[in-house]
């Protein structure tokens, strides 16, 4: 028999045709398991699920403007819901550009994907395979699950990418005018585009971590530093910054094979920094995003690298103005520079350093490898090996920027945290004391808005880092080095006890930087849940925080605790593209612990997890697209993201009502009976305003129907002790998760019986101490919910 | 009566220069006005935020609006100093983001089950969180609210003007509403 293979044929018989085989269909690839209902699914086909999930947990918007101004037939007023020129009202409108910006973080990662997988298909050829260490049989949850694909090689993975980039498409293609006309199709969309958007990041981090060797699933990663202080300023310093390590790797291979690694500093902002340190541990992290302009300023940068995505519109201008040349590489930010990708490398080098070009666009990895540890000597040189920090010539020059404050509020009022720089100007003019100013120093995201808008020039950022001086410039930390998916191992070991309830919960810190208070607060928070025993996974700008923060004794969250992924464990998955693992997890706990097929499976998968796995995302400091499309990845596989304040102004939060009895049921698969239910966990978004407010809203957010009794004591013994503890008192809704006596905490069960039977008018049997009447429910052990009718369906038949 | 241009009174100015383009504007409002919408609803509620645990003084003010009657539903972790000083917020648990949400519903009937809110008071928030809140009531209900923190809250049906630099002003202007109650 003709067997075809792949590559391209030519038929002598017909001129002219040739035919080109792309990928062959193994037979064994198409049995690894049944085809679910829902490979590859488009828009409709996960319709259904989402308008089960939007009904209970209804769309909630919050309009930044009254008006809308996307297209020419507008502006138009849109405010207490009329219709603009396209006929669309307010929250359809509004709904349309959370689907736009769900379309825009989705297709950051999924592009990011795309030139990692075409480049390392180049280098490594298709057929490199997915080997993500030998406790990670389950190699791709979500590709598994969504597309319906098992990849075995790099090429494998073109697969997957093709159906985000096609569904990606699809849903912006929907926000064009005379579209859609619901908002609830329109949540459908966005929820779509956002899993779409956990297969590219999906793709993305499992491309590098078998091309690059990255950790595989490792829960002893080393440590690597972090903070503002960890350069050794007698080397040239190369900043690498942005989201894609595949320009910035080069760095660290050419230093190793000249020998001379440990000759340079190579640190990072944002998830490059990540995943460098992924590829070299010699590598370093300044931190997050929002210290470009500190790096830059400081003159602790010799070069700056740029990729892709969260690098300041404005890098070049800032680092024109330090006197650092750049390197762009990448297509998605070439920043006006010239491209030079065909000069030899000396003239590159000779253009940056002698500063006749202030930068240039480079999308060449090996020659980026070249020039930067060139050129960064060079400059390092030129400058006499002298590094001193660049916010101020003297002291008194620090002094003369302070006094000419006129306390006019102008910063105040433009400041995205209204932070009092007024206040610790004039502090500091009368007392000579810059403490009030060093203070804003943990909240400010140097932007540089203030300074845009101060009559005085004042150099607002300079003024607030000297402010700091000391405490900036020692600050070192250690931050555990990413380590990739979750194995299997753990997964087995940790899915009953998380299913069941006896791990409280998963919390999943992850995002950008836009904390409303003191960056501390994210270690604060999430200590109390790791004292706890929950189990704490992070990644990107959060995971990078976390490992600058250090306690009384110089430790930080890292060094106390493990990386492993169970009770009491600090998961630091990677960058970004990494959070793929999170969700993935939870998709493991389906498939490995309790043997759902995942195979073009997602309702059953999400349902699944909305309904037993007690899995909440976090994001303190919400602030890009890419977070949006991330938590709204989640929401749709059944886990609530609960966000920081600035949240809001995503516009749309999914929040569900508690008193509203007959949106809270489930199908019970044992009884063959539709249940009315607690409301766990109500909500799918929800913003907060405190710490105290994230910690208990995290709490409480980890409760889920399907809870034994001895889990949901345990949930709900945390719940309310943070909640006494932090609120004063006991819940609004404790008794609405009470099924039975058992679920109660037990050192607080006497006390709180009686607050069922006086309060809430219980029938309490005393002698046995038992409930008789009151609870939405009671508890039955082989309680099995399902809000999806076709599983019901399923597991009910025959 | 709105504010004009009184000498005592600084300007209603957007907190955030960038912030909204808006189409309906909130009405600056003296401490009277604010006393007097309050006195004439049916069901005021008070809603204080997570700057009452930075703020001993506005902690002062919610206590003595619950000492005139008005109910709190404390968000934030505000319940916290408020119980210790003997109030009992009805709500402790929900976020700011909830309520708002609860609110926009016709059929919710408040957390005493006694009907919705038509006037709705806040105290303590960031700025920031607040405005997005007040935007979601604005288009979305007839509910009459009414922001007393130091910033003027343009998405506020009423709104005290900006009063950040003078907290002294700030002061006195809540503990006139309070007196008017
Ligand atoms: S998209 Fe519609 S609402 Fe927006 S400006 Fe155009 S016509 Fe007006
Ligand atoms: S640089 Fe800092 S102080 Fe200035 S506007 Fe931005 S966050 Fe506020
Ligand atoms: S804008 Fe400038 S002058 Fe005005 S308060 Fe701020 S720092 Fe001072």
């Amino acid at each position: 028999m003709f067997e075809l293979k792949k590559g391209a044929f030519v038929l002598d018989e017909l001129k002219n045709v040739s035919i080109r085989i792309g990928r062959v269909v193994e037979e064994e690839e198409e049995e690894w398991e049944e085809a679910g209902p829902t490979p590859k699914p488009g828009i409709l086909e996960l319709r259904k699920w989402d308008h089960t999930l939007l009904e209970r947990y209804e769309p909630f918007y919050a309009p930044m403007q009254d008006f809308c101004n996307l297209c020419t037939m507008g502006p138009c007023d849109l405010s207490m819901n009329k219709k603009g020129a396209c006929g669309i009202d307010l929250k359809t409108q509004k709904a349309r550009l959370v689907t736009i910006a769900c379309c825009v973080g989705a297709s950051a990662h999924t592009a990011h994907a795309r030139h990692l997988v075409d480049h390392l298909i180049e280098e490594y050829g298709e057929d490199l395979p997915i080997d993500l260490g030998p406790d990670v049989n389950v190699e791709a949850p979500v590709m598994r699950t969504v597309v319906g694909i098992k990849p075995k090689t790099l090429g494998d993975l073109r697969e997957a990418l093709s159906w985000a980039e096609k569904e990606i498409v699809k849903v912006l293609h929907s926000v064009h005018i005379g579209n859609e006309e619901s908002y609830i199709d329109y949540e459908s969309k966005a929820l779509h585009v956002s899993m779409a958007d956990h297969v590219g990041m999906e793709v993305a981090d499992i491309a590098q971590i078998v091309a690059y060797n990255f950790p595989k699933a490792e829960p002893n990663t080393p440590l690597v530093d972090t903070g503002f202080g960890i350069v050794d300023r007698s080397k040239p310093t190369i900043v690498v910054v942005g989201h894609n390590v595949m320009y910035a790797r080069p760095i660290s291979d050419y230093l190793e094979e000249q020998g001379r690694i440990d000759d340079f500093e190579v640190a990072g902002l944002c998830c490059t920094a990540h995943d460098m340190t992924r590829y070299n541990q010699k590598a370093k992290i300044f931190g997050p995003i929002y210290y470009q302009l500190r790096v830059i300023r400081a003159g602790l940068a010799d070069i700056v690298v740029s990729d892709e995505q969260c690098i300041r519109a404005d890098l070049l201008d800032a680092c024109k103005k330090a006197g650092v040349p750049l390197i762009a590489t990448s297509d998605a930010a070439a920043r006006g520079l010239p491209d030079v990708s065909d000069w030899p490398v000396e003239k590159i080098v000779d253009a940056l350093v002698s500063g006749k070009l202030p930068g240039v666009f480079l999308p060449v990895p090996e020659k980026v490898g070249q020039v930067a540890p060139l050129v960064a000597e060079a400059v390092f040189r030129k400058h006499g090996g002298e590094r001193k920090y660049r916010f101020f010539e003297d002291d008194s020059a620090f002094r003369e920027e302070i006094e000419k404050c006129t306390q006019c509020m102008n910063c105040v009022f433009t400041c995205p945290h209204s932070l009092r720089v007024d206040q610790g100007m004039a502090h500091a003019q009368k007392t000579g004391d810059v403490s009030k100013l060093a203070k804003l120093e943990e909240i400010c995201i140097a932007c540089g808005k203030c300074e845009q808008v101060c009559p005085k020039n004042i150099k607002i950022i300079n003024v607030i880092m000297r402010a700091n001086y000391d405490n900036l410039y020692n600050k070192t930390g250690k931050t555990r080095v990413g380590r990739g998916p979750i194995q299997d191992t753990e997964i087995r070991k940790v899915g009953q006890p998380i299913v069941f309830g006896q791990i409280p919960g998963v919390i999943a810190a992850v995002g950008c930087i836009n904390y409303p208070d003191e960056m501390k607060s994210i270690v604060e928070i999430l200590e109390e849940f790791l004292k706890r025993r929950y189990i704490v996974v992070t990644s990107g700008c959060h995971a990078m925080d976390i490992g600058m923060i250090k306690d009384e004794e110089g430790r930080t969250l890292y060094e106390k605790y493990p990386g492993n992924f169970d009770a009491g464990g600090l998961v630091n998955v990677g960058s970004c593209v990494s959070n793929a693992h999170i969700s993935g997890a939870t998709i493991k706990i389906a498939n490995i612990f309790a043997m759902r097929p995942l195979r073009g499976n997602y309702a059953e998968i999400a349902d699944y997890v909305l309904n037993r796995v007690g899995a909440v995302g976090f994001s303190w400091g919400p602030y890009s697209h890419k977070a949006a499309s991330i938590a709204t990845g989640f929401n749709r596989l059944g886990v609530p993201v609960v966000v920081g304040p600035h949240g809001t102004k995503y516009r749309r939060a999914y929040i569900g009502k508690p008193w509203k009895k007959d949106r809270w049921w489930v199908y019970d698969i044992k009884t063959r009976q539709k249940v009315f239910i607690e409301p766990a966990p109500d909500s799918l978004l929800v913003a907060v305003e405190t710490k105290e407010e994230a910690i208990v809203q995290l709490a409480r957010l980890c409760i889920r129907p399907n809870d034994t009794s001895a889990g949901r004591q345990i949930k709900l013994t945390h719940y309310i002790e943070l909640h006494q503890k932090y609120y004063g008192d006991l819940p609004d809704d404790w008794h609405l998760y009470v099924r039975s006596e058992a679920d109660l905490p037990l050192k607080q069960r006497e006390e709180l019986l009686k607050i069922l039977e006086e309060q809430y008018g219980w029938k309490i049997d005393w002698e046995k101490k038992k409930i008789v009447e009151g609870p939405i429910r009671h508890y039955d052990a082989g309680f099995n919910p399902t809000i999806v009718e076709e599983v019901y369906e399923k597991y009910t038949r025959g | 009566m709105a504010v004009t241009k009184e000498e005592k009174y600084p300007s209603p100015k957007r907190f955030d220069i960038a912030d909204i383009q808006v189409s309906r504007e909130s009405t600056a409002v003296k401490p009277k006005i604010v006393a007097n919408m309050i006195k004439r609803a049916k069901r005021p509620l008070l809603i204080t935020g997570g700057q009452l645990l930075k703020d001993e003084k506005l902690v002062d003010f919610a206590v003595k609006f619950a000492e005139k009657g008005i109910p709190i539903a404390a968000t934030a972790g505000s319940s916290r100093p408020l119980i210790e000083r003997g109030v009992r917020p009805i709500s402790k648990t929900y976020t700011l983001h909830q309520i708002t949400q609860f609110l926009q519903d016709e059929e919710f009937q408040g957390f005493d089950g006694q009907g919705n809110y038509d006037t709705v008071i806040f105290l303590g928030f960031l700025p920031y969180y607040l405005s997005r809140m007040l935007s979601s009531l604005k288009h979305f209900t007839k509910i009459t609210t009414i922001a007393i923190d130091e910033f003027y809250q343009p998405h506020a049906k009423f709104s005290f003007t900006n009063l950040t630099k003078d907290r002294e002003l700030y002061h006195s202007m809540l503990e006139e509403v309070l007196q008017n109650l």
